[in-house]
C-alpha cells in the first residue's frame, strides 16, 4: 500500500492532515525511532508511523505510558539515533520529571517530542498549555501555525536538537492536528544518520552540574531565533496596532484583517519559536506602536512574554491586551475567527461584524446531544450495574475514576456515577487514600474504576500502593480489550505492538495476582449476576479487585457474527406503567429507539451491534434476540 | 394519583417499606438484592401501580376491611373475624412450625384443587428466606417452617406465568395488606381476580445482617432454624437449640416493622399464629367466607384438628395485638411530627384515637 507520507517526489504538493504533514516532516528528518502513548489530538500520528515503520527502517512502538515513550527516546538519542517522541498535553504532564531530567542532561541524536494540545478539551478533561512546559523545564519550543509548517518544523527540529544538543518541543493544538491543508514535499534522505558507539567515558546524565550548560544552550536557540524564517511580519511599517500571535492565531488573523479591510492599520508579528522568545526581534516591533494585541491559543504565554520584553526595553511604551483576565479574549476555551475578529475590531474601535452572506435570521437549530457509549458498549452495562449496586447498598458509593472512554459514564450514559475523576490512574491512589478513613469511622463503600490500558499505564504503582497499606476499597477495572477512546492503539495486555508484529500479551489478571490482590473477574452483559458480585465485594473488608471482562462493542462486531434485535409489540408495554420507556430512557443505548407512532420500543438495527443486553432488563421480555454470536 | 418518585420518597427512602415485594417485578425501576429495595434508576410514571398497592401509602384499611371481610365482626385489637378456634394439623409436616396448620391447610387445599398455584416462602438453609411459586405437594411440603428475616414473597403475584392461575398467597401482615390493595386497584381497573390468603401473624421480621451476626456469635459452625418458642429467640446450631438474647435481636428488627399496625394479618381470608401458651398448637382466625369454606373442609377431611380457644388466651393475644398497634401508632406520629415520613393512615381517625386510649397506660415504650 502507498502511504502519502512515503511518496518521494520533492516539490509536489499534495492535501494532507496536519498529523499527516507531522509523520511526513519525521520522515525527512530521517528518525530512527518514535515513541507515544495515544490521546486526542495527536493519536494518529504513531498510528501512521506504525504502518511505515518496517517499510521506511525505524522502530515505533505506543509505549506503556509518556514516561516509558520519552524515556525510551532518551535512550535512542544516547546512541545517536533521532527520536520523535509524540504525546497530548496531559501526556506532557505525565513526563513531567523525565522532561525536565531530559533538559538537563542534554540530548544526542536529535530528539523532538511532539505535543499536542486541545484547546477547548474536545477530546480532553482539560485544556492545559503545554508551553508552560517548555519554560519550566528550560527548553527550546516551535509553534507551527500551518499544516506546511508542521512538516517543515518537524525536520528543522531535529537538526536544531541536534545542533544545541537538545530535546526540543514542538507544539501544536487540534486545528493544526486535525486541519487539512496543501504540503509542499521535501526530500527523503537517501539513507539515515549513523548510530553511535556509546564509549566507557561517554556520559548523558540529569545533574546539577549542567544547569549552566542548559540555560548557555537557551542563549545560543534564542539568537538562532532572533533569524528564524519561522518567525514572520506582515503589514504597515508602524501600524496602528501590532498583533503578536504563534499557531492558529497567525491565520485567525490574517483572515480577520481581510474581512475587516484594516491591511494598512494592523500589523502581524507571528511566531513560530516561542521560547526562547526572541527578545530583540519583539523589541524591535514594540518600539514602534503604542497598543498591542495577542492572540494564541490557550494561556496568556506569549502576552505574559511580551509584556516582560516591554518592561526590560529601554523607551517602549505599550499597552498590551490579550487572554490574560479576558481583556481582549475570553481567558479559556479555543480561538476561532469570530472571536480574533471581535477582539481586533474592538481594539480598533470599529465595527466587527461585518454582513455575513445568507440568512441568519434563521439558523439551522443543531439539536444538543449528550455524549454517549456506543451501541452495545460494555461501559454502559459496567455502569448500570455499578449505580444499581451502590443503590443498593445501605450507606452511598463514592466512585472515582479518571480518563477513558468510561469517563463518559461521569454524564447521563453512566448515570452520573462519578464522584471524583481526576488524570490517568488518580482513581486507585485516592480511593486508597479514602479508604484509609474507614478507621476513623468513614463507612462508604469506596470503588475506583480504571480502564485496562490506563490500568498498564499508570495504576500499577497506585494498586501496589493500595495493596501494601491494605486499604478498604474495590478497584474495578473495565476491561474492554482496547485503547478504545483514542482508536484501538494496542496496549500491553493486547498481543501486537504498533508496526502490527505479534507480541506476547500481559495478563492483567496475573499482574493483578502477582501484587497479591484477590481478583474477580465478572461480565458486565450478565447485569443481575454481577451487580450481586459488586455488591458482595464491596461488603467484604480490605482491598479487592474486579475485572469487568467484555469486548469493546467495536471491535465485537469485527468479530463475531452479529446478533438479531428486535421488539416484540404484542409484549412491549412501551409507556405504561410497568416501564415507562425503560430501554430508551434509563438504558439509553443508541440502538434501543423509540417510535412515537406506534407507541412502542424499537430496535434500530442499523446501529444495534446484538450484544443484547436489553432483552436482559426488559420487564416484560418484549425484546428478542435471535442468531449471531453471544 | 402518584407514582415511583412517590414511592421512593414516602416509602423507600423513609425506611417504611415491609419488603412485602407487591411492587417488585412488573417493573424494571424498583430492583431487591438480600433485604435491600430500591428505586435503581428514576421513574417519571405518575400514576403507578406500586404506589397503589404499597401497604406504607395511604391507605383507610377499615374501608378495606369493610369491603373484604363484610361478615365479619370488626374488633379494634386483632380484626374482623367470624371465628377463632385452637388448632393444629392432624399429621405432622417435617419442618413444621408450632402445630403446623398452615402446612395442613395447604395441603388440604391442594388435594381439593382449591388454588392453582400458592405464593410461599422456603428456605435452603433453613435461615435464608426464599420466595417461590409452589404447585405440587412436594413443593408445599419445602416451604414449612416460619421465616424470620424479610424477603419479597409477594413478587411472584407479578409473573406472567400466574396470570392465569388460582392463587393462594401465605403471607404476613403488610403482604396480606398489600394483596387486598391490588385486588381493589384490579377490580378498579375492570380485571377483577379472586385470592386465597392465609396471614401469618408477625410482630417483626430480621434484617439479612441478623445472618452475619449469627456468623460471627457461632463462627465455623452452620446456624439451621430459627425459632420462637415463648419469650426468646433460639436458633438450632449443630442440631442444638441456643437461645439469643433479645438485645441482640432487636437491633437487627427492620425498621419498617416499629411502624406495622397489624400483628395478626387482619385482611386475610383465615390468619394463623403460635398459641403461646400451648407449644405445638396454633390459634386461627377466621375472617372471610371463603376462609371459613376451606377451614371447615380441612377440619372435614381430617386435616386438622379443633378445639375451643379459652377466652384468657384470647385476651392475651388482644393484649399484644394492642399493645403493637398503639407502640407503633406511637412510633409513627412522632416520626411524621419529625418529618421523618409522611404517616400512611388517618392518625385522627377515630379508631386510632381508640386505640390509644384503650392501650393507655398499658403501652410499653
Amino acid at each position: 500500500m502507498e502511504w502519502m507520507t512515503t511518496i518521494d517526489n520533492p516539490g509536489k504538493t499534495y492535501l494532507m492532515q496536519g498529523n499527516e504533514a507531522i509523520v511526513r516532516g519525521a520522515l525527512e528528518a530521517g528518525i530512527h525511532f518514535a515513541a507515544a502513548y495515544p490521546g486526542s489530538p495527536s493519536s494518529e500520528i504513531m498510528t501512521m508511523l506504525g504502518h511505515i515503520a518496517d517499510e521506511q527502517g525505524f522502530y515505533a512502538e505506543w509505549s506503556t505510558n509518556e514516561t516509558c515513550a520519552l524515556e525510551a527516546c532518551m535512550g535512542a538519542s544516547f546512541a545517536h539515533a533521532r527520536a520523535l517522541c509524540v504525546m497530548k498535553q496531559n501526556g506532557l504532564m505525565v513526563v513531567g520529571d523525565a522532561l525536565h531530567t531530559c533538559g538537563l542532561s542534554g540530548v544526542k541524536g536529535g530528539l523532538v517530542l511532539v505535543t499536542a494540545d486541545d484547546p477547548s478539551a474536545h477530546s480532553s478533561t482539560n485544556e492545559f498549555d503545554s508551553r508552560n512546559m517548555a519554560m519550566s523545564a528550560g527548553i527550546p519550543m516551535l509553534e507551527p501555525s500551518s499544516i506546511q509548517e508542521a512538516k517543515d518544523m518537524v525536520k528543522y527540529a531535529f537538526d536544531l536538537s541536534e545542533q544545541l544538543q537538545q530535546i526540543v518541543l514542538l507544539r501544536t493544538v487540534t486545528r493544526i492536528n486535525h486541519g487539512r491543508s496543501n504540503v509542499t514535499l521535501g526530500e527523503l534522505p537517501a539513507a539515515k544518520k549513523p548510530l553511535a558507539t556509546i564509549g566507557e567515558w561517554d556520559r548523558m546524565v540529569a545533574i546539577n552540574w549542567f544547569h549552566e550548560v542548559q540555560y548557555a544552550k537557551l542563549d545560543q536557540a534564542r539568537e538562532l531565533f532572533e533569524e528564524s524564517p519561522f518567525n514572520t511580519y506582515e503589514g504597515p511599517e508602524t501600524p496602528e496596532l501590532l498583533i503578536v500571535t504563534s499557531g492558529t492565531g497567525r491565520l485567525y488573523s490574517r483572515e480577520s484583517i481581510e474581512t475587516l479591510k484594516v491591511k494598512d492599520r494592523v500589523g502581524v508579528l507571528s511566531l513560530g519559536t516561542t521560547w526562547p522568545l526572541p527578545e530583540a526581534l519583539i523589541a524591535k516591533h514594540l518600539a514602534k506602536v503604542s497598543k498591542v494585541l495577542i492572540i494564541e491559543e490557550v494561556e496568556p504565554f506569549l502576552e505574559r512574554g511580551v509584556a516582560a520584553i516591554a518592561g526590560k526595553t529601554a523607551g517602549v511604551s505599550v499597552e498590551i491586551i490579550g487572554r490574560d483576565r479576558g481583556a481582549a479574549l475570553s481567558q479559556v476555551y479555543e480561538l476561532h475567527p469570530d472571536r480574533v475578529r471581535k477582539a481586533i475590531g474592538t481594539a480598533l474601535g470599529i465595527d466587527f461584524m461585518p454582513a455575513i452572506p445568507g440568512d441568519v435570521t434563521n439558523p439551522v437549530v443543531i439539536p444538543e446531544r449528550a455524549l454517549t457509549f456506543c451501541a452495545g458498549c460494555p461501559h454502559r452495562a459496567s455502569f448500570f450495574l455499578m449505580k444499581q449496586t451502590l443503590r443498593l447498598t445501605e450507606t452511598p458509593g463514592v466512585v472515582m475514576g479518571d480518563i477513558g472512554c468510561y469517563t463518559m459514564g461521569g454524564q447521563r450514559a453512566g448515570h452520573y456515577l462519578y464522584n471524583f475523576l481526576g488524570c490517568m490512574g488518580a482513581g486507585v491512589s485516592a480511593a486508597e487514600g479514602m479508604g484509609q478513613l474507614t478507621r476513623y469511622g468513614f463507612d462508604q463503600p469506596i470503588m475506583a474504576l480504571a480502564g485496562d490500558s490506563t490500568f498498564f499505564h499508570s495504576c500499577i504503582p497506585g494498586l501496589i500502593n493500595a495493596r501494601y497499606h491494605n486499604s478498604n476499597m474495590l478497584f474495578v477495572i473495565l476491561d474492554n480489550s482496547a485503547t478504545a477512546m483514542t482508536g484501538f492503539q494496542p496496549h500491553p495486555g493486547i498481543g501486537r505492538n504498533c508496526m502490527g508484529h505479534p507480541s506476547e500479551a500481559i495478563s492483567i489478571t496475573k499482574v493483578v495476582e502477582a501484587i497479591g490482590c484477590p481478583v474477580t473477574i465478572a461480565d458486565p452483559f450478565d447485569v443481575e449476576g454481577t451487580t450481586e458480585t459488586v455488591y458482595r465485594l464491596l461488603k467484604e473488608p480490605g482491598l479487592k479487585v474486579l475485572i469487568l471482562q467484555q469486548m469493546c462493542a467495536t471491535l465485537a462486531v469485527r468479530k463475531k457474527a452479529k446478533r438479531r434485535v428486535w421488539v416484540d409489540n404484542d409484549i412491549c408495554r412501551g409507556d405504561e406503567c410497568g416501564c415507562g420507556r425503560f430501554c430508551s430512557r434509563v438504558w439509553g443505548c443508541p440502538g434501543n429507539i423509540w417510535d412515537a407512532e406506534a407507541g412502542k420500543a424499537r430496535i434500530d438495527e442499523v446501529v444495534c451491534v446484538g450484544c443484547g443486553v436489553c432483552a436482559s432488563l426488559c420487564p416484560s421480555g418484549a425484546i428478542k434476540v435471535e442468531g449471531g454470536e453471544a | 394519583m402518584a407514582g415511583g418518585l412517590d414511592l421512593k420518597m414516602e416509602v423507600l427512602s423513609s425506611s417504611t417499606c415491609t419488603l412485602c415485594g407487591a411492587c417488585l417485578d412488573w417493573c424494571p425501576y424498583l430492583k431487591n438484592l438480600e433485604d435491600h429495595l430500591v428505586m435503581r434508576f428514576d421513574c417519571g410514571v405518575t400514576d403507578g401501580r406500586c404506589y397503589a398497592t404499597c401497604p406504607r401509602t395511604f391507605t383507610d384499611w377499615q374501608e378495606i376491611e369493610h369491603e373484604f371481610l363484610p361478615d365479619a365482626a370488626s374488633d379494634l385489637y386483632v380484626g374482623a373475624s367470624l371465628k377463632v378456634v385452637k388448632v393444629k394439623g392432624a399429621s405432622v409436616t417435617s419442618g413444621q412450625q408450632d402445630g403446623g396448620t398452615v402446612s395442613a391447610l395447604l395441603r388440604c387445599a391442594q388435594e381439593e384443587k382449591e388454588f392453582s398455584a400458592a405464593l410461599l416462602t422456603g428456605s435452603a438453609d433453613g435461615i435464608t428466606p426464599q420466595p417461590f411459586l409452589a404447585r405440587s405437594l412436594e413443593e408445599i411440603q419445602a416451604a414449612a417452617g416460619s421465616r424470620y428475616l424479610a424477603a419479597p414473597g409477594l413478587r411472584f403475584i407479578n409473573d406472567e406465568t400466574v396470570a392465569q392461575d388460582q392463587l393462594l398467597v401465605v403471607g404476613r401482615p403488610c403482604q396480606i395488606q398489600a394483596l387486598r390493595k391490588r385486588q381493589r386497584l384490579e377490580a378498579a381497573k375492570g380485571q377483577p381476580r379472586e385470592y386465597i390468603s392465609i396471614g401469618l401473624f408477625c410482630t417483626w421480621q430480621l434484617g439479612w445482617d441478623f445472618k452475619d451476626y449469627l456468623l460471627e456469635r457461632y463462627p465455623g459452625q452452620k446456624p439451621e432454624r430459627i425459632a420462637i418458642p415463648q419469650h426468646g429467640l433460639e436458633v438450632t446450631v449443630d442440631g442444638k437449640q441456643c437461645p439469643v438474647p433479645m438485645d441482640d435481636v432487636r437491633r437487627y428488627i427492620r425498621p419498617a416493622c416499629g411502624y406495622c399496625l397489624d400483628m395478626c394479618a387482619e385482611l386475610a381470608d383465615i390468619s394463623v399464629g403460635a398459641l403461646e401458651a400451648e407449644p405445638g398448637w396454633n390459634v386461627a382466625m377466621i375472617r372471610s367466607q371463603k376462609g371459613k369454606e376451606l377451614f371447615e373442609l380441612a377440619v372435614q377431611r381430617g386435616y386438622l384438628i379443633v378445639e375451643d380457644y379459652a377466652e384468657e388466651e384470647f385476651a392475651r393475644l388482644k393484649g399484644a395485638s394492642l399493645n403493637k398497634k398503639a407502640r407503633n401508632l406511637n412510633n409513627l406520629r412522632q416520626a411524621a411530627e419529625q418529618g421523618r415520613l409522611k404517616p400512611f393512615v388517618d392518625l385522627d381517625k377515630d379508631e386510632y384515637k381508640q386505640i390509644m386510649e384503650l392501650a393507655e397506660g398499658k403501652v410499653k415504650q
